[in-house]
């Protein structure tokens, strides 16, 4: 199934990075992507089930909560799985495109630890 | 037009009373700026605070930040230059077409409520941030909204301002313009600075794998660059700086323990707004600053005789 996933900042996301990306707290915020209870629905997950996200570039496993998103979108904060999904063209500004990646997913076993 | 009409936060903390913020989530991602500028703090010109302004906040979904709003404009995902170039067409009268408004999600009677507002403001200033500058269109989205308020100076006082993260980007930016003329993506290896953006910018160099080594001082790529960037690093001689243990560090040759900056070491950061301030350390440290580190690689490095190609062309250390 086709959904627009958007990485983003958090405020506990960037209060962890301070106290440290080794610290389990930072791969469970950064592993958490949130979907609309409609989405979870056609997607036949409950919350805390994981998913596998695939794009063109990569592919990355989250466990999922449900949130106030709009449907078709998801939204996870900025970390290493999300690098896995990030295209390395630029367009020419030196920056790759950070937001707005088409990505399939589907309902998967949990990410060893 | 170009350029980047803008002002200070003290400037928007004293005089602003229309204030935009789009493809930004402030409530998240700078706790502090409602409270200590943008929103809450009395100023000389806006002598009620919160009250004597208006907060329009545009975004794809609702974020923490839409409570602290007065007007929330729900854009579709990638359409944000489509509603700049619309409301730049707006604010001089001129005629769109209701079909092209409809496919950003928002609705005509929406975007001249907006525009009349804007007109009405005594100071309006625009926050953006990566919502707009990093999603499709990236910098041409950043100059329709800077084109935008640079526009709306002949209907009243606007500026623009876009939300930097993570300590001291602006810092990094600022002091590559005062030293080069560039901000970012410079190459020295002639000897003189080059700005390319997409040639020599550090992705592009990476993901090409353009570069046979890495310096990384206050940043972690191996936690924030595309995979392509961060297997780059692991193949070549990366070395890093950090007070922390990083994804980078995992990956890079050597890792030097630094003293943090502003809590164990002295420096100057610099403000979303450009302004300089310096950074007194409440803490000591066990460990040397970034400063020292660098100073002392340097030094090693001018110590080293000239290097000479197999064609007899030698280069001196240009440091």
């Amino acid at each position: 199934m086709k959904f627009l996933l958007n990485p983003s900042r958090t405020a506990k996301q960037g209060a962890q990075i301070n106290v440290g990306k080794d610290d389990e707290e930072y791969r469970r915020i950064v592993t958490t992507l949130t979907v609309s209870a409609a989405d979870m629905a056609l997607l036949g997950i409950a919350e805390g089930d994981w998913v596998l996200v695939r794009n063109e570039f990569g592919e990355a496993r989250f466990r999922c909560e449900k949130g106030k998103v709009p449907d078709g979108m998801l939204f996870v904060p900025y970390g290493p799985p999300t690098c896995r999904l990030m295209g390395g063209s630029t367009d020419g500004t030196g920056m790759p495109t950070s937001k707005g990646w088409e990505v399939e997913v589907e309902p998967a076993e949990p990410e060893a630890s | 037009m170009g350029g980047k009409v803008t002002c200070t936060l003290g400037e928007v903390k004293n005089r602003a009373d229309f204030i935009v913020f789009w493809g930004g989530n402030p409530a998240e991602c700078h706790p502090r700026h409602f409270t200590k500028y943008s929103l809450m703090p009395k100023g000389k010109h806006v002598p009620n605070g919160r009250k004597d302004r208006t907060v329009v906040l545009v975004d794809i979904r609702e974020t923490k930040s839409v409570k602290a709003a007065d007007i929330f404009l729900q854009v579709r995902p990638g359409k944000d230059f489509e509603v700049l170039t619309i409301l730049r067409a707006l604010i001089k009268d001129q005629a769109v077409d209701p079909r092209q408004v409809a496919e950003t999600g928002l609705t005509l009677e929406q975007l001249t409520d907006l525009v009349a507002r804007m007109k009405r403001a005594k100071f309006g200033v625009m926050f953006f941030g990566m919502g707009l500058s990093m999603t499709r269109g990236k910098h041409m989205n950043s100059a329709a909204l800077l084109t935008l308020a640079a526009e709306m100076n002949a209907f009243t006082k606007f500026v623009a301002m876009p939300m930097r993260g993570h300590g001291n980007v602006t810092g990094a930016d600022v002091v590559m313009r005062w030293q080069t003329g560039y901000p970012f993506g410079i190459n020295f290896s002639r000897g003189y600075p080059r700005y390319n953006p997409g040639e020599f910018s550090t992705v592009d160099l990476l993901v090409r794998g353009d570069a046979d080594a890495a310096l990384i001082l206050g940043a972690d790529p191996g936690a924030t660059m595309p995979q392509p960037a961060i297997d780059h690093l692991a193949r070549i001689p990366t070395i890093v700086l950090d007070p922390k243990v990083t994804h980078t560090s995992r990956l890079a040759r050597v890792h030097i323990t630094t003293a943090v900056t502003g809590i164990s070491a002295p420096g100057t950061g610099y403000r979303m707004d450009e302004v300089p301030i310096p950074l007194r350390p409440a803490l000591k440290s066990p460990y040397p600053t970034d400063e020292e580190v660098i100073r002392r690689i340097h030094e090693a490095v001018c110590a080293k005789p000239d290097w000479i190609h197999a064609n007899g062309q030698y280069t001196t250390n240009q440091v």
